[in-house]
């Protein structure tokens, strides 16, 4: 009997504080007088049914109160709301659009069904140092042979195609694929089909066309599928239309099935991306083993295997780099950090206002209201404040990711989009409930812990408690502060760095376009190169043109980058037959010229270096210091293991940066007259604004061949630019982040100062009257300051420090602990905190003694 | 205005004299043959709500204290809380007259 009723009391708890107080008693008595007079568990099923219906009553009734009493005091103080709705609003926002990013490409799956099944089958050679090579055509044969661990591999080649025929032509980028490839990635043809096993052999003319090309060029007519179209000069058949989420792998927009000859293979041939799908309940490590099996088996089986084996990545290692990650794990940790200052600062605020609300928190708790009560009371205010702040913040979210959209620079992210999902609005919801937690507890349990008989006494003796959490936040601002803009410092050197890059040509005054002649009619070891020959001439005629050349490959363009390992004969710093991976690139004779790249010694390419001459090659001074040192290079041979083809060396150029800002790579060169690829970038150095430029040029090759579109057209500088996009926006970001936060970081100094002064008033008024000079009173206000600062600046060097191995991969030329920004940061931020001080020292040094002291 | 079902009861149990809370669940328990049997959250929340509304009143003194030696509280009806009470009993009586009309006879 007593047991149930300690059992029930305890049950009692759910109701509010106040409800439970009135009439608790009341309602132990008449669950005891029941016990007494019926049936237990008839008493117990009444007393769960009772529960389950009037506590979620009770309890909103008590929450619509307290609603309502912080809706009145938010209109009473509409100045003070707004100022916190607005600093919530716009740290909201700033994580949302942040968590958008990082949600849409490092959390939500890749668009393909059980996408964590999907890897990458890569080659790797670790005598060469290539952990994640491209795969050849007869490996990828071999494997899907021999594995056991995967439902199907499929091949994707990279390649372009001129579209002819309806309207003007145009040029794609576009992808030779396995039949099995819609398959391995899960996904359906929007319209028709996909490609059938018999069209991997040589001579089927089918295409599928990409989504994307099908809105815009064919604006989505079903009637194509079936349609004969023109690709490359060649007829083909349209049998489907992909989805769009097929071309993640290369942007592509048109797709032929990957035709498989093996007779024209050969193993070394490095350039397919292979994707297989894991049977279920196989993981990585047991498909790598089994890669590991089939890899020794090859090596056995063909000597020019020897040294390859087969790596397995997850499509999110391939698709995610670790730079882009840590990028955007720091995005989101920087305006994380903006989220905590600004709790901090409207804690303070708040905290402040406390101090003016202590005789209405006093009144109401000598009225008899709980501690628990008024705790809540104070929450439900500042949770009040942070919804609204919160839906400003979503709205400002939808607004922000839209912009994103519309600037996010092509190829940054490997999804075209991002989108605020149900998971992006549930964490912008969760955030604002914390934040609003966060930033009224400090307040609130003051307020509830504070004794009211000092309140009502003094209406404005603040304990020192008080004084010391405040301070405590203003410090922990200006830490937080500190490390954004150490942050921020080391990204813009960063960015800086990268600008200041040698970039081992002239960027300025070029024009840069590519071309694809198809093949069909232009042979890429005859025609093609008579062709570029022809264009070239044409071009040096055009008046404003200094020189014209060609490249397979220029650098930062889209054009082929390709790595082969070479060796050479002879003396050399490298032990014997070591084959060493060096970029290749085929160029025209003029083709340095063109570049600005310096001529070191020896010759340029001529227009005799055709296939009838013995191969020559150009090294750049890297390739040349790493196979021969500093002897001369003139006349040594390089060797080709891929083609058994050995060159001699005719000239060394000057480096030059070509795929990223930070690093330079070794490269070679091929003359253009023997062999050209299928697709050519071209560049023309202009002495006028390269622009102006484009629609003779233009001209120039229709009059060549009508049929032959011009793509990515682009300035030398806006390739440049754009390879340095992450690193500026990176920069650009967290320098705006870093801003808000010092700015938001000196308010929180000043406010915490101006109401010390403020408390001090009396005490500080009597200082002067009791002779304290001017500069005395602001030497003591300045002194609480900086103390105050000084602290948080030394926490945030300490806590920057302990952080800086987090961004040593976003950094170039500095480094991540670099002394000379963090003792820049401290020095500028002393400062600001000096002149956040300065002005309520100067206040205090202004104090009346006489008005001070008759006040009270 | 639309009185809850529990506010009914108890008004009517109040209606002929002054209650502490057991006795006006086991007034409304003989009522309804043992059909409604109000529990204390939802005695005591209708309680807090008519009494701020003003349909019923605590006493200050206590009635009989024969019962137990425990102190309860008393409630009595308002001159208010008669007059709500009479005109909701005359809707629904209302209603009972248009039901029966319509066909819908209450089987017991």
């Amino acid at each position: 009997m007593p047991r149930a009723d300690r059992l029930y009391r305890v049950l009692l708890r759910l109701y509010p504080a106040e409800f439970r107080g009135e009439y608790g008693r009341e309602m132990t008595q008449m669950f005891r007088d029941r016990a007494r007079h019926e049936p237990p568990l008839r008493v117990w099923l009444d007393v769960a049914r009772d529960l389950i219906v009037t506590v979620p009553r009770e309890q909103a009734h008590v929450l619509m109160n307290d609603l309502r009493y912080a809706l009145r005091t938010i209109r009473r103080t509409p100045a003070f709301s707004a100022a916190v709705m607005l600093t919530v609003a716009l740290a909201i926002a700033a994580n949302t659009a942040m968590f958008t990013v990082v949600n849409a490409v490092l959390l939500r799956p890749l668009p393909f069904a059980d996408s964590h099944r999907l890897v990458q089958v890569a080659e790797k050679n670790d005598r060469l140092n290539l952990p994640n090579f491209g795969a050849s055509v007869l490996n990828f044969v071999s494997w899907r042979e021999e594995t056991r661990a995967f439902d199907q591999l499929a091949a994707i080649g990279f390649t372009s195609f001129n579209l002819s025929g309806a309207g003007e032509p145009e040029q794609f980028v576009g992808n030779r694929i396995s039949p099995a490839l819609l398959n391995v990635l899960g996904i359906a043809p929007v319209a028709g089909r996909g490609f059938t096993d018999a069209e991997e052999k040589p001579g089927a003319a089918v295409a599928m066309i990409g989504e994307r090309l099908w809105t815009r060029r064919f604006g989505r007519d079903p009637s194509l599928v079936g349609r004969v179209i023109t690709l490359n000069s060649t007829p083909v058949t349209v049998v489907g239309i992909a989805p769009a989420a097929l071309n993640l792998f290369s942007g592509g927009d048109i797709y032929v099935p990957l035709t498989i000859d093996r007779a024209k293979e050969i193993r070394l041939n490095h350039v397919i991306f292979v994707a297989g799908r894991l049977k279920p309940g196989v993981t990585l490590q047991q498909a790598q083993a089994e890669c590991d099996t089939i890899a020794a088996g090859m090596a056995r089986t063909y000597p020019e295997m020897r040294d390859w084996g087969i790596h397995l990545l997850t499509f999110f290692e391939t698709f995610v780099t670790p730079q882009l990650e840590t990028a955007l794990l720091v995005l989101l940790a920087a305006v994380g950090f903006v989220l905590l200052i600004a709790c901090a600062n409207i804690a303070n605020l708040l905290l402040a206002r406390a101090t003016a609300r202590q005789k209405e928190i006093a009144v109401r708790t000598a009225l008899g209201a709980s501690r628990i009560r008024l705790l809540r009371q104070l929450l439900v205010e500042s949770v009040t404040l942070s919804v609204f702040g919160g839906l400003g913040g979503i709205i400002g979210a939808v607004w922000a990711v839209r912009a994103i959209n519309a600037s996010l620079p092509p190829n940054l992210l490997p999804i075209p989009e991002v989108h605020i999902d149900a998971t992006v609005l549930a964490f912008a919801v969760g955030l604002t409930l914390v934040t609003g937690v966060v930033f009224g507890m400090a307040p609130a349990s003051y307020a509830a812990k504070a004794d009211v008989n000092e309140m009502l006494k003094s209406s404005r003796g603040a304990g020192p408690g008080r004084g010391r959490l405040r301070r405590g936040l203003a410090a922990a601002e200006l830490a937080l502060a500190t490390v954004l803009l150490i942050g921020a410092g080391l990204l813009v050197q960063t960015f800086l760095n990268l600008q200041g890059a040698r970039l081992g040509f002239e960027s300025s005054g070029l024009l840069t376009f590519q071309l694809a002649p198809p093949p069909a009619r232009y042979p890429v070891n005859d025609k093609a190169p008579l062709f570029y020959r022809a264009l070239l001439d044409a071009l040096l005629a055009v008046p404003g043109v200094r020189s014209a050349a060609v490249s397979s490959g220029i650098p930062f363009g889209q054009g082929n980058y390709t790595t082969s390992p070479f060796m050479t004969v002879g003396p050399s710093p490298l032990p014997p037959d070591t084959p060493v991976p060096i970029d290749w690139r085929i160029v025209s004779p003029g083709y340095f010229r063109t570049m600005a790249i310096p001529l070191l010694r020896g010759r340029d390419f001529s227009d005799r270096d055709d296939a009838t001459m013995p191969l020559v090659t150009i090294v750049s001074q890297a390739t040349a210091k790493k196979f021969w040192g500093d002897a001369d290079p003139i006349g040594r041979t390089l060797h080709r293991p891929a083609d058994s083809r050995t060159y001699t060396v005719v000239g060394v150029v000057g480096d030059v940066r070509s795929t990223t800002l930070n690093q330079e790579s070794p490269a070679l060169y091929y003359p253009m007259a023997s062999r050209v690829w299928p697709l050519m970038d071209v560049a023309v150095r202009t002495d006028a604004p390269p622009a102006t430029l484009l629609p003779v040029v233009r001209q120039k090759v229709h009059e060549l061949d009508a049929e032959l579109p011009l793509a990515t057209v682009r300035t030398m500088e806006e390739w440049v630019s754009s390879s340095a996009t992450q690193p500026r926006l990176s920069a650009a970001l967290v320098g705006v982040f870093a801003s808000v936060a010092v700015l938001i970081a000196a308010i929180g100094i000043y406010g915490v100062l101006a109401y010390s002064v403020n408390q001090r008033t009396r005490e500080i008024g009597l200082r002067i009257a009791l002779g304290a000079r001017a500069d005395g009173v602001v030497r003591l206000v300045v002194k609480e300051g900086m103390g105050v600062a000084l602290v948080g600046i030394g926490a945030g060097v300490v806590t920057a420090v302990a952080l800086g191995q987090g961004i040593s991969s976003l950094v170039y030329g500095i480094a991540p602990r670099d002394p000379l920004t963090f003792a820049g940061v401290a020095a500028l931020l002393s400062l600001v905190a000096l002149a956040a001080c300065s002005v309520p020292a100067r206040r205090a040094s202004r104090v009346d003694p006489i008005v001070a002291l008759r006040e009270e | 205005m639309s009185a809850p079902l529990p506010v009914l009861h108890i008004l009517v149990a109040l209606a002929d004299g002054e209650r502490h809370g057991y006795a006006i669940m086991q007034d409304v328990v003989a009522r309804t043959d043992g059909g409604v049997r109000l529990g204390p959250g939802t005695l005591y929340g209708s309680i807090k709500r008519m009494l701020h509304d003003g349909l019923i009143e605590e006493l200050d003194e206590r009635p009989d204290s024969d019962d137990d030696d425990v102190r309860r509280r008393y409630y009595r009806i308002t001159p208010r809380g008669r007059r709500i009470a009479k005109e909701e009993i005359g809707h629904l009586a209302t209603l009972v007259r248009h039901a029966r009309a319509a066909g819908l006879v209450p089987t017991r």
